[in-house]
């Protein structure tokens, strides 16, 4: 038995050898869905998924997604320390801006609404780790569904005035950010985040509003950068510090985490990580249906509206397809007029009539200007921190 | 007039946080496995995060919960003794591994 037993293993082992080293092939399917919220709701949130209380991990579910605009209390939270600011003094806080600057700016939140030309955008926040549990083996990190993103306005004070304001010395290149969430020992590297200043466009701000309603505290009251198109970690909460410099400051969120394979198809086996990584930036295209869920049921020949929303890094969302017959055929399904900008959701919506009983699969599909559409879930490739998965949606109905 | 008024008023609000007293982040308590070595997880991990920060990891193997201690000793600075960081080690790969 025990000689068979060995037998078995060396004949897989041989085989592995043969598929390239691969011992455990590496796939992809529909991330986790359906998870409950938390019989416990946070400040200024209503019951969300819950994953860590300290630091706050929250998810909106699958319901919050039939809406464009994400309602700040069901928009979901991710920190990365655990010891957040619990009071702003509005009166006293400041954002201070240093280093290779003319003048040091300390902008008080009067300021920054006063003394500054007010604009306004549209964009999804979306966190890199967003849909993680679709892939197998489980990449590291919080096994996020897919509700770790959301679409807000931001209201606020474009980066470049205020570093307009500062003066920029000849030789600043890159500007990074710090946030006052801090960790439980004094140590502990900040969750600071530096951007060059060619990645700096008219669109970054630095935002005091969202929705029309001051930021939530767990959104990173009273100010946050919103960064449209990239995903969410270099969007700092809290900011209250902007400095300056000529050289690159090595960063344990910025060197190590938030990175995927550098080549061209971004992926790598769990076996044989890709050595060089690349931070991850800008968003691809990916589309969301809010209804139906997994839990509907809805009876035969009735007309159901599915609803959605479909975004990318701004390049501009230009169809939703549906399908009813796990992807043979699609249809395309009506998009909003988009006046929200392009880098918000677009809304898209799709009348389905089942006409038979028993299980059904609506998947979504986007599209965008670039020809870029989503893959199939199972062909999104894999990467061993489960970043940016994209797959085409998929929910199945109850159709009685 | 009374518009007016009633707009400035609002536009003065505005500056003020819509919560004017601390907030207070509720605590959860997660469920987590008992067993050798919970007491160093107890006294190591808590202190920074949660028990569902672990929880929702996910089953993992043993290197990748290595490579998180780790992490956590020479990224975020925890002072998390050798002998800790082993017995840590040993008990998320019992209880959270994979079998790998």
């Amino acid at each position: 038995m025990e000689r068979r037993d060995f037998f078995k293993k060396s004949l897989a082992a041989a085989g592995a050898v043969s598929l390239a080293g691969s011992l455990e092939a590496a796939t992809t399917g529909q991330p986790i869905d359906g998870r409950k919220v938390s019989k416990i709701s946070f400040p200024e949130k209503r019951a969300l998924i819950t994953y860590s209380d300290r630091p706050p991990l929250l998810e909106s579910p699958r319901s919050t997604f039939s809406s464009v605009l994400t309602p700040n209390d069901e928009f979901f939270v991710r920190w990365h320390m655990p010891e957040i600011p619990t009071y702003i003094d509005t009166e006293a806080f400041r954002i201070n801006v240093s280093g290779l600057v003319n003048k040091d700016l300390s902008v008080s939140l009067k300021d920054l609404k006063a003394d500054y030309e007010q604009v306004t955008v549209t964009a999804v926040l979306q966190c890199g780790g967003n849909s993680r549990s679709a892939f197998t083996p489980t990449a590291g990190g919080i096994q996020w569904g897919s509700g770790a993103m959301g679409n807000a306005t931001w209201k606020g004070v474009r980066l470049r005035d205020i570093l307009e304001r500062a003066g920029l010395k000849k030789d600043a290149e890159w500007i990074g950010f710090n946030g006052m969430d801090n960790a439980a020992y004094y140590e502990t590297p900040s969750f600071i985040r530096e951007l060059h200043l060619d990645e700096l466009d008219d669109h970054v701000i630095v935002a005091y509003e969202m929705n029309g309603e001051d930021l939530p505290y767990l959104n990173g009251y009273p100010v946050r950068l919103v960064i449209p198109g990239t995903y969410s970690d270099s969007w700092v909460k809290m900011l209250s510090k902007i400095v300056v410099t000529n050289e690159y400051q090595k960063l344990f969120f910025m060197d190590v985490a938030y990175r995927i394979p550098d080549n061209e198809c971004e992926c790598e086996t769990p076996e044989k990580k890709f050595p060089k990584t690349k931070p991850i930036t800008k968003m691809n295209v990916k589309s969301f249906i809010g209804y139906p869920t997994n839990e509907t049921v809805v009876h035969n020949n009735s007309h159901i509206v599915v609803r959605g929303v479909a975004f990318d890094d701004g390049t501009g969302i230009t169809g939703v397809k549906i399908s009813t017959d796990a992807g043979k055929t699609w249809q395309d399904a009506i998009l909003d007029n988009g006046e929200l900008g392009r880098y918000s959701y677009r809304g898209f919506r799709h009348t389905f009539k089942p006409n038979q009983q028993g299980k059904v699969t609506i998947m979504s599909k986007a599209i965008n200007r670039a020809g870029e559409e989503q893959p199939f879930a199972a062909d999104v490739p894999w990467n061993h921190g489960g970043y940016k998965f994209n797959g085409i949606d998929a929910v199945t109905v109850d159709v009685i | 007039m009374k518009k007016i008024l009633l707009l400035s008023i609002l536009a003065v609000s505005a500056l003020f946080a819509q919560v004017k007293e601390p907030i207070e982040v509720p605590y959860i308590s997660y469920e987590i496995k008992m067993g050798e070595g919970f007491g160093a997880v107890q006294a190591n991990c808590l202190t920074c995060h949660s028990f569902g920060y672990i929880t929702n990891q996910g089953k993992q193997s043993r290197a990748f919960w290595k490579g998180k201690v780790v992490k956590m000793v020479d990224h975020f600075k925890a002072p998390i003794t050798d002998e800790d960081s082993e017995i840590v080690t040993n008990y998320l790969s019992e209880h959270y591994g994979n079998g790998k």
